[in-house]
């Protein structure tokens, strides 16, 4: 399969992958590694603000760069409950083929459940 | 990209580069102002081109331990895999209608054995163990008085396992009505292939998996007599007779030249090359075996040393097989089918996950296969699989 450049470089890079621990950590999980994709957020808070973002992937490329972008895209962002943008310019950013549309809807539940930690818990 | 710059190749199982003498000896023949003659035509030119065909026939039935006159010409093994199973079906079709084959064959006999079900015809798809073996008693168990054709690969294109296909051979002799096909498109170069001793029927060719040009492949129809008729075949296609019949269309000279040079090459080195290729094989499982997490595939007692796959724990194949793309030429499975994002079917018919399926690499072993490469894919797969493992949280 082949890849665009968004895709590659942030599959290779992965910034951002890992755990974060301590006070206002927040973290949601959607999919299964038996079921081929399986994604973690975990966010730091500070008064309504995301401060620090990282994301654990079990997923195709698509799905580790998505991941990795969004842990990105977020820092210094208020704590609303939504994507960075939408699925639909997403998948058109990493040019995500349509049969692959469902992991990013994982990632979205993913990210959403650690929001909806962080908003819930806050 | 030049040259330097490519990943280190490790798919021979899918395709080998052309031997370079090969490809000298192609190119004279079709520069040649002597050579270029339609082989069936009667003048000079071409009684030369078919004294080349001829050469290379025997070339290619030495290589396997068949006569001459037992090679038939065809564009690859597919193309032959397809006369031999429709060829036979067809013919016998008044004898019988059951079919013996195996789960992990290769497409080329899968699918036309599936089409001959559709049309009404019995397929037995015979189970291998863990393996990758089929055991000889289950195609015994298999064997039925309408059985027309057992169809089994020799070296699978997937795990390398041999099957044993002279104890097949002898079923079938003893069963007498049933044709003992062999898909030996793996097979030279990498093992012995006897056609006669095998007591095989029908033997499928390819030129490009043993160094040779692309589009050239051969079917052995047996010429034996004996205490069995001939086994005989229904041609597929019409509109010249060459081939005594079984295959119409004007042979390609410089393939077919090239097929045979190819063929005398690879048995040459044959004890050579598999003492080498089983040091490097050796080499790569123990380096990958290091990493942690990492199965092997298929019976390692009953293998050719050229083909290595193995299932990586805890990392996503198509992960897997991105990270590696820009170092390694890999693959995972047969590259006939590795486009598709499915599991491996021959794989999964062994017992492993859909996961470990997905997640596993073959490495192709071959003549120009050094340890270097072989250092150079196990730290490859070293780092990325920790790094995927690590983004995993595995």
């Amino acid at each position: 399969m082949k890849y665009n450049e968004q895709t590659r470089r942030y599959f290779e890079t992965a910034a951002r992958a890992g755990v974060l621990s301590g006070p206002s950590v927040y973290r949601g999980a959607a999919g299964n590694r038996e079921h081929g994709t399986w994604v973690q957020f975990d966010v730091q808070t500070a008064s309504g603000i995301l401060k620090e973002a990282r994301f654990l992937a079990f997923g195709c490329p698509h799905t580790i760069a998505v991941a990795a972008w969004v842990a990105e895209q977020v820092l210094g962002q208020p704590v609303i409950r939504r994507l960075p943008d939408s699925v639909q310019a997403i998948s058109l950013q990493f040019a995500v083929p349509v049969e692959k549309l469902g992991r990013l809807l994982i990632i979205e539940d993913a990210w959403l459940a650690a929001l909806d930690s962080a908003i819930t818990e806050a | 990209m030049n040259a330097a710059a490519m990943p280190v190749y490790l798919d021979h199982a899918a395709t080998t580069p052309v031997d370079p003498r090969v490809a000298a000896r192609m190119a004279e023949v079709l520069n040649s102002e002597s050579e270029f003659g339609n082989p069936a035509s009667g003048h000079d030119y071409g009684d030369t081109a078919g004294a080349l065909i001829e050469a290379a026939r025997a070339q290619v039935a030495a290589a396997v331990g068949a006569c001459a006159n037992e090679v038939v010409w065809t564009s690859g093994a597919t193309e032959a895999n397809n006369l031999a199973i429709f060829g036979v079906a067809q013919y016998y079709r008044d004898s019988g209608r059951h079919i013996i084959t195996t789960r992990i064959e290769h497409k080329s006999v899968l699918d036309p054995c599936r089409e001959l079900e559709r049309r009404g015809w019995r397929i037995s798809y015979l189970p291998p163990d863990g393996g990758g073996l089929v055991n000889p008693d289950q195609v015994a168990a298999a064997l039925h008085p309408d059985t027309v054709l057992v169809s089994m690969v020799q070296v699978n294109n997937e795990i390398g396992v041999v099957q044993d296909i002279a104890a097949i051979g002898a079923l079938c002799a003893k069963h007498g009505g049933a044709r003992l096909h062999v898909d030996a498109a793996q097979s030279v170069g990498k093992c012995a292939v006897d056609f006669a001793a095998l007591g095989v029927d029908l033997l499928s060719l390819s030129a490009h998996k043993a160094y040779g040009p692309k589009g050239a492949g051969a079917l052995v129809v047996s010429q034996r007599g004996g205490a069995r008729a001939r086994v005989q075949l229904m041609p597929l296609q019409f509109g010249g007779g060459q081939e005594r019949g079984l295959r119409a269309g004007t042979l390609a000279t410089h393939q077919a030249v090239g097929m045979g040079m190819a063929f005398a090459l690879a048995a040459g080195q044959l004890q050579e090359e598999f003492a080498r290729i089983g040091q490097l094989q050796q080499r790569l499982w123990q380096g990958l075996s290091a990493i942690g997490g990492v199965l092997r595939n298929g019976n390692a007692q009953h293998s050719v040393p050229h083909l290595l796959n193995v299932s990586f724990e805890g990392v996503e194949g198509e992960s897997l097989l991105a990270a590696v793309r820009p170092h390694l030429a890999v693959s995972t499975g047969s590259a006939c089918t590795s486009s598709l994002a499915e599991p491996s079917f021959v794989l999964r018919a062994l017992g492993r996950s859909e996961r470990l399926s997905e997640s596993s690499l073959r490495f192709g072993l071959g003549r120009s296969s050094s340890e270097r490469d072989i250092d150079t894919a196990i730290a490859v797969l070293a780092r990325e699989v920790a790094r995927l493992r690590r983004i995993a949280g595995a």
